[in-house]
Formats: structure tokens, C-alpha cells, sequence
């Protein structure tokens, strides 16, 4: 069948009438008749084991309902790669060593009550005893394993991954220059304005219910099964209107608590609702964040600027317990070699275990952090070649068939080429002359104006690539369903699909493919969504992979749900279970794997200004050029680069999550600074590229994450462009970079 | 206490504990919950509304401060079935992602067009300056104000 074709369309949100009129429905809205509050209390030890629980104060208070632990929990276990945190941590658990806390987030108690106040009071007046126990918050200690966090591991080395390809002698031999570099990357807090909430009750058909904010039903399903220690049928999940993600929420956060009290409710006969609301304090100690990492690298290239060989090793602190951190790993590994041919590599890379908050999926899942590294080291190289980083970039990229570091040939369908030319032209890079420099205030404060000699001006650029879909193995599928109905014509079209809208506008472009799909307008189509009693499983809204994967799933179900009508089905229903090419995870030794079976790509272009007296920075202005392969909601997809690149110039400026002995010291959007209006660069601009994904649908490529990839490291350049000093930690606050630069003897 | 307040047109009177703040009388005693609560410390701006004619933050207002006021929520913007000019204009712009912001960034720019239709793209952003998004990057929340400000009667 000849696939119908689609039109890039800026159509509105379909979710945006409930967003403008507060009538949208955010979990913590939801205020069913005769609902109970719940509170959870966290344990605030970074490493202790606990003694004695004693609840008797706390029940004795007015309104206070029920209080459930440790011993409550059928299966005291979960995890997204691997059940290694207990739910709650205590006495009496079904589960060995899950007495000791390893986290000041670990879960201890959840209190249901009749009333919010009620429950907090109740919290308050838990009486626990711990036994202090040694903290391990640093990687390279933690690496000596002398403390040894999770026992039945038997190593604080979460995972450690290796590529070993050619001959590493022979590339150092063959190179003329040799740059070496460290680089640290701080923390970084998903700070989606939507803290965590959700509601939990036995439905009309038995299941415990759960409805939260997530970013895949069908997992929350099967975490919250595995626990309960019930079928996973027993369990439905519902995604009501979403407050942000960007990866934050694909872990549990309350869902198993609430599915835990709603059950345990029943049992004593009280089936009442459950609603629990997280504070921005507690979401910020309570979920997981960017890994914080160090990378070490050496890079060695000919005096021509082809690269000869490169060995890094590079270490995640993935906290207490594993989250993503593997698969996160995963990603850093392949990418911190940036997207260029590398003939010789020895990378080592490692994910560890410390008592510091978890470190798990972020927008780029890993990709940063390689890219930080990767994209400094090659700018490093142009300056001590003395080529240009444009120019430099284009001798090494990656092409259709190139061979990875792990030894197998890029899906076809790279653009990286393409997208730095563009980029460097939009910009007008080489012409100096043309940088923009604006008549910028500086300081937000008006009466302090910077002095125009202490002002330097720069430009910078940086690129990436980050895979689309799920890598290294593992199981990628996207479920969907079509309905049609009518009888002579199609009158109505009915999308039947798992995929989470956080706010990307996934339903409005389902929407819009749905319709392509079947040759209908876009008013025909109506969307069933992310409720696992009613709609598959799409796979996780992450990797950048929703609109590839659903839109395949689609076109497939669409097709047979055509065939259906034409052999006269009414209402004609098409049901597919998309899965793409396979992927194969690393060798143990060498590495050698078939990672990912799509990418997009990315570059950008930094200006800035910096003070050099108070250090301050100012982005001028950014040029994003991002290959999306096909553009099928154009306004979306500018509002994914606008986004991206706010949350990575907050990543590079100016979020500064403090985490000291164990604890978040900062929990507060008083403390944690993300960026507001005024924080922002002068000027974004999307540079939309659409070159063809040979197997994405309509060509689409994903994008949401690219945008963020290349933006710091581009940053970083610009910085050493006004004042000729590399900077290879961020952020780049104030004082971090006016110490830099008075280290060399610039400003003061 | 015993607080009465007129809330999009309507009034109310509750008895309510003299610390409860505004955002959660909104919120749990009227069941209005198009204003949001997003930080709890008064950065965020998600529950912004209009109290007696200014943009106010309703996390950092006693229930009992707004006692004799007139109050629009988010929920009281549209005039019947017909949205106000900002909230087309957030609609049509793609001025929001997750919509959590929404409803406070709406009621703050609001008052800000109203106070004065013909503002510069400086001062749009100055006086925003209080509410935080963390989804678009701001651009198209500018381009929004920009847009209902013309329909609001700027430009002339």
C-alpha cells in the first residue's frame, strides 16, 4: 500500500482549551466525594539502618485512618531495570536488607487520614530509632569498595561498560597533536512545574487504580503489579493531564504507594479514594535527577584534522539505587565520542553506587554528558591545530555506513553534515563581524551597569547525535488501534493509544498522523488514551521516540483497519504491534553491538557577552539547526527547540542543585534557580531541517532531546572565544568563572 | 474565621483557619482548581489571579487578606463560552506545553495588557519576570501577549 501523505500542519493543541480555562485535570485536581488524603514520610537517611518503627502516636491522633510500612507491601521490592529498592524501607519486610535506608528519599511510611493536615501531623509524630551507618558520596571512593552499599551485589560498580576497537598504539603513534581534558557535570533537577500527585481506589471492575502523571502506563503497571504481588491485569494506570516530564517522571514515584493503601484499604473495608500531593520540596528530594558525572578523555589527530584515536573513561554517580542508570550509562558511553569516526578507541565508562540522591533519565539520557566532553575535546582540537571547528567537524563526521566505535555501520539516513553546515550559515560563521551584540542592560539590577570595557563578546558551536527508540537490546515495541466507523463513508475515526501527553503535544500530532493515515480530515479522529484498560502499550514517552514509534504503529494499524472496511467490517478495526529493526547490546570486551536503528541530528551556535568583572553571562543568541526528518507540527517542534535550549542554558548557567553529605540542600525554587523570562538568551533560532528518516514515518526523525545535546559545549566555546580560557565544569555561575578567570590573570 | 469574597461573579462565605491560604480556599473550599500551586515559596506564579483589579499571588495571600474582595480566576476569564483574548491567543500561539503555568501566566499577563495595552517586548518579559515555565522557553508565551495585546486594544 502506498502510504497517504501528510502536510506539515501547525494545528493547536487538541489539549489546549482545558489548559487555557483551568478546566484541565492535573492528578492533584482530581477531588473525588468521600476522598482521603494521604502523606508520605521519607526516611532522611543518606545511610542508616533502622532499629524500631513506632507508629502509636501518630494513630492515636484525630482523623488519622491508616498507616502502612515495610511490612505491609506483599513484595517489597521494585525498579525500573532491576527491583534493588525496597517501596519502603523497615521492619518486617518480605524482602532481605530492606531495613537499611540508602537514600534521605527512600519511602518509610505513607498515612492515609481524613484530612491533609491530619496526615502531616500524623507523619510528624512517627518515632523511629537508626543506627547511623558510614556514607559514601563520592565516585572514586566508592569505586574502592570498602563500603559496599547494596550486599548482594557485591560491588559499589553498578555497571561498567568498555570499547576496545583497533589498535590504540598505533592511533597515538599516528597523531600529531594530543588533547587531553576533564570534565565535571553537576546535577541537574527536572523541575517540571507540576509536583507529583495521584489518586488511588479500587474501580468499578475490582483493579486497583491509580491515576498519576507518568510516562508509561504499561510500566507503572507492571512495577506496581510486581510489588502488590497481583496480576497485572489487576492494576490500571490513567494518565490525566500531565505538568512536565522530561524524563523525571519514568520512575515510580507515588504510584506504588497509592495502588499499596488502596488495596490494604479494602482489605479492611474501607473503600475509599486516596489522593496524595507532593510539595515542590518534596518532589525535589523525593525523584531522581541528571547524573552528575566525570569524564577524563584523550584525543589524538594528525596535523590534516583527522581524528586518530580516543580513550576516555567516564563515571556516573547513579546514587542509591539503579533507576535508568545502566541504560543511561549505556548512551554517555556511545556519545562521548561524539558523532565522529574514530578509528581507535579504549573507552571505559562506569555507573556507581553512592548514598547520594538517584541519578536516571533527563532529557538526552546520558547524551549530555558524552556530548559535553566529546564536543569540547573537538573544539580544544581545532584551536591547537588551528582549523576551523566548523571544518574540523566536517572532516570526522559521521556518514551513511560509517563504523561506530562499537564496530558496526550508522543506520542509513545521517545528516550530521548537513545540519552543521546549516548552522554555521545561518549564524554566518567566518565573518566575525557579523557577531550580535545588542545594547543588552547586563545586569538585571538597573543601577548596575557594567562597565563597557569589562565586556567580552563570543561565538561557539557544537553538534551531537542522539538515537531515537529504545538501544542496546532492549524490547522496543508501540502498540495502536483503529477503529472506523460509519457505513457507506467513514464517518469517524477512532485512535486507540498508550502515549503519555507530558506536554510535547503527542496527542496533537497522533492526531494529525492518525488522520493522514487513514485519509480522513483531522475533526473526524478522536483520541482514547493512556489507560491501560482501554489502550496498549505504546512504550515510554523517552528517547526521543514517541512520534517515530506511534506513527508507525499507526500507519500499521491504519492499514489494516482500511482493509477491515473494505471487506465490509463495521465498525473496521485495525490493531498492530509495531516493532523496529533490532538492536543488540555491548560485548562484554570489545564493545561491539548494533546500538540504535535511528537518529537525528543536531548543531548550534552560541553569541555571547561576558562580564569579565562579576563573571556574568549573557547568551546574545542561539541558532539551533535540528534535522526532524519530517516536520509535522512545525510550531510544536519550535516550541521542543525553544524548550531544549532554555532548560539546557539553565543546565550550563545557572541550576546548581547543592547535594552535600547525602542531602539536598536546596529543595526550594528559592534556592535551585531554574530559568525565569529574563534568565533566557535574546534570541532562539529554529533552524527546522527535513531530511528523511528512510525508515521513520513520513520520514519523521524524533527530536525533543537533540536540542538540549550540543548547547553548554557550544556555550563553552563562545566563553573561550571572548576571553581565551577553557571552562570545563558548569554551570558557569558567577563566582566559577570570575575564580577561572582570575586565574589567568583577566579581570579584578 | 468567617471570610466572604466575591470569586468570578459569585459570593462566598466559608468559615475557614485563619493561616489557610488563598490558593487552597480557592482550591479545596470553592473547588476551583484551574489556579495551580507549583512551588509553595512564591517563585513559581502558577497561581496567580486578579484580586481587586491586581495580579496577586494567591500561595503568598491569607484567605483571611482577601476577606471583602473581589476575585477572577482562571476559571472566570472567559466571558460564557467566549475566551478571553489572552486565552485564544495562548491557544492559537502554542503559549503552553503541560498547560501547568498556564493558568497563572494568563491572569499575570492579563493585568499587565490591561494596565497598559501598548507594551514593548521589554516590558512583556519584565513583567513576567514572576512566573516560571519550564516547558516552551518563554518565546511563545511572548508571542502570545504580543498577539492578544493587538486584539486587546494595543497598537492604537
Amino acid at each position: 500500500m502506498i502510504p497517504s501523505p501528510i502536510s506539515s500542519h501547525s494545528l493547536p493543541r487538541v489539549d489546549a482549551l482545558g489548559k487555557v480555562t483551568g478546566q484541565a485535570c492535573y492528578p492533584g485536581d482530581i477531588t473525588p466525594n468521600n476522598l482521603l488524603h494521604g502523606k508520605v514520610l521519607f526516611s532522611g537517611q543518606p545511610h542508616a539502618r533502622m532499629i524500631s518503627m513506632d507508629l502509636s502516636a501518630a494513630l492515636a491522633l484525630p482523623g488519622v485512618v491508616a498507616i502502612f510500612t515495610a511490612k505491609d507491601v506483599p513484595n517489597n521490592e521494585y525498579g525500573l531495570i532491576m527491583p534493588d529498592q525496597p517501596v519502603m524501607v523497615g521492619l518486617g519486610s518480605s524482602k532481605p536488607h530492606s531495613d537499611v535506608s540508602l537514600w534521605e528519599g527512600d519511602h518509610v511510611a505513607v498515612i492515609v487520614a481524613e484530612t491533609e493536615l491530619a496526615a502531616a501531623q500524623a507523619r510528624d509524630k512517627i518515632e523511629i530509632e537508626w543506627e547511623q551507618l558510614p556514607i559514601v558520596t563520592d565516585v572514586r571512593e566508592a569505586m574502592k569498595d570498602e563500603i559496599i552499599l547494596h550486599p548482594w551485589h557485591g560491588s559499589n560498580i553498578l555497571h561498567k561498560y568498555q570499547i576496545r576497537k583497533g589498535d590504540m598504539a598505533a592511533g597515538w603513534a599516528a597523531a600529531d597533536v594530543v588533547v587531553e581534558g576533564s570534565y565535571t557535570l553537576p546535577y541537574q533537577e527536572h523541575a517540571y512545574l507540576q509536583p507529583e500527585a495521584g489518586l488511588g481506589y479500587i474501580d468499578e471492575e475490582g483493579r486497583v487504580t491509580i491515576e498519576i502523571g507518568g510516562q508509561w502506563t504499561y510500566e507503572d503497571q507492571e512495577q506496581v503489579a510486581h510489588a502488590l504481588g497481583l496480576p497485572a491485569d489487576q492494576i490500571r494506570i490513567i494518565y490525566p493531564a500531565i505538568g512536565g516530564a522530561f524524563g523525571g517522571r519514568e520512575d515510580m514515584s507515588l504510584q506504588i504507594v497509592l495502588g499499596l493503601a488502596a488495596l490494604r484499604l479494602q482489605e479492611r473495608g474501607i473503600k475509599r479514594p486516596l489522593r496524595i500531593i507532593w510539595s515542590r520540596e518534596e518532589s525535589i528530594v523525593g525523584h531522581h535527577k541528571r547524573h552528575r558525572a566525570v569524564v577524563h578523555t584523550k584525543w589524538g589527530a594528525t596535523k590534516e584534522g583527522m581524528i586518530t584515536a580516543v580513550s576516555s573513561e567516564l563515571i556516573l554517580d547513579s546514587g542509591s539505587y539503579a533507576y535508568t542508570s545502566t541504560k543511561v550509562l549505556g548512551n554517555a558511553h556511545l556519545m562521548v565520542t561524539g558523532p565522529y569516526v574514530i578509528p581507535n578507541a579504549h573507552l571505559d565508562s562506569y555507573a556507581v553506587t553512592t548514598n547520594n540522591v538517584p541519578g536516571g533519565a533527563f532529557r538526552g539520557f546520558g547524551g549530555p554528558q558524552g556530548a559535553f566532553a566529546a564536543e569540547n575535546q573537538m573544539n580544544k582540537l581545532a584551536e591547537k591545530l588551528g582549523i576551523d571547528p566548523v571544518e574540523l567537524r566536517l572532516k570526522n563526521v559521521l556518514h551513511d555506513g560509517s563504523i561506530l566505535t562499537v564496530q558496526s555501520p550508522m543506520p542509513p539516513g545521517v545528516s550530521i553534515d548537513q545540519v552543521i553546515e546549516r548552522c554555521a550559515a545561518e549564524i554566518g560563521w567566518g565573518d566575525s563581524n557579523q557577531l550580535s551584540v545588542n545594547g543588552h542592560q547586563f545586569s538585571s539590577i538597573q543601577s548596575l551597569i557594567a562597565n563597557p570595557q569589562s565586556l567580552c563578546h563570543g561565538r561557539g558551536i557544537a553538534c551531537s547525535f542522539k538515537n531515537v527508540g529504545f538501544s542496546f537490546g532492549a524490547p522496543e515495541r508501540c502498540e495502536a488501534t483503529i477503529a472506523l466507523h460509519g457505513q457507506r463513508e467513514i464517518e469517524r475515526v477512532v485512535l486507540y493509544h498508550g502515549a503519555a501527553e507530558v506536554g510535547q503535544g503527542s496527542h496533537t500530532v497522533l492526531k494529525q498522523m492518525a488522520a493522514a493515515a487513514v485519509g480522513v480530515d483531522i475533526s473526524q479522529v478522536e483520541l482514547v488514551m493512556s489507560d491501560t484498560a482501554t489502550s496498549g502499550d505504546s512504550g515510554s514517552v523517552s528517547a526521543s521516540r514517541m512520534t517515530w514509534m506511534a506513527g508507525n504503529s499507526i500507519r500499521g494499524a491504519a492499514e489494516k483497519a482500511l482493509a477491515a472496511w473494505a471487506s465490509e467490517e463495521r465498525p473496521a478495526k485495525g490493531y498492530v504491534r509495531f516493532t523496529p529493526p533490532p538492536t543488540t547490546g555491548y560485548a562484554e570486551e570489545t564493545g561491539e553491538c548494533m546500538p540504535n536503528f535511528a537518529y537525528g541530528y543536531v548543531a548550534e551556535a552560541v553569541e555571547l557577552t561576558v562580564d569579565v568583572e562579576t563573571g556574568h553571562i549573557h547568551v546574545d543568541k542561539v541558532v539551533c539547526a535540528n534535522d526532524v526528518g519530517k516536520a509535522i507540527n512545525p510550531m510544536l517542534i519550535q516550541g521542543q527547540i525553544e524548550g531544549a535550549v532554555v532548560q539546557a542554558h539553565g543546565y550550563s548557567l545557572m541550576e546548581n542543585l547543592w547535594v552535600e553529605n547525602g542531602r539536598i540542600r536546596n529543595p526550594f525554587f528559592s534556592q535551585y534557580l531554574i530559568p525565569g523570562i529574563k534568565d533566557i538568551p535574546d534570541h532562539v533560532e529554529s533552524v527546522i531541517m527535513e531530511i528523511p528518516d528512510p525508515i521513520g514515518p513520513w520520514g519523521a526523525r524524533g527530536m525533543a532531546e537533540m536540542p538540549f545535546m550540543p548547547l553548554a559545549p557550544a556555550i563553552i566555546a563562545a566563553l573561550h572565544d571572548a576571553t581565551g580560557v577553557w571552562f570545563d565544569e558548569i554551570p558557569l555561575t558567577p563566582a566559577r568563572v570570575v575564580a577561572k578567570l582570575r586565574e589567568h590573570g583577566i579581570g579584578g | 474565621m468567617k471570610v466572604s469574597m466575591t470569586v468570578n461573579g459569585k459570593t462566598y462565605t466559608r468559615d475557614v483557619e485563619p493561616r489557610m491560604l488563598l490558593v487552597h480556599f480557592l482550591r479545596d473550599e470553592l473547588g476551583m482548581t484551574g489556579t495551580n500551586i507549583g512551588c509553595d515559596t512564591s517563585q513559581c506564579g502558577a497561581c496567580t489571579i486578579h484580586m481587586n483589579g491586581m495580579a496577586v499571588k494567591s500561595c503568598t495571600t491569607l484567605a483571611v487578606q482577601a476577606d471583602g474582595a473581589t476575585i477572577t480566576t482562571i476559571e472566570g476569564l472567559a466571558n460564557g463560552s467566549e475566551l478571553h483574548p489572552m486565552q485564544k491567543a495562548f491557544w492559537e500561539n502554542h503559549g503552553l506545553q503541560c498547560g501547568y503555568c498556564t493558568p497563572g501566566m494568563i491572569m499575570a499577563a492579563t493585568k499587565l495588557v490591561e494596565n497598559n495595552p501598548n507594551m514593548t517586548e521589554a516590558e512583556i518579559r519584565h513583567g513576567l519576570e514572576g512566573n516560571i515555565c519550564r516547558c516552551t522557553g518563554y518565546e511563545n508565551i511572548v508571542r502570545s501577549v504580543k498577539a492578544a495585546a493587538a486584539q486587546m486594544g494595543g497598537g492604537d
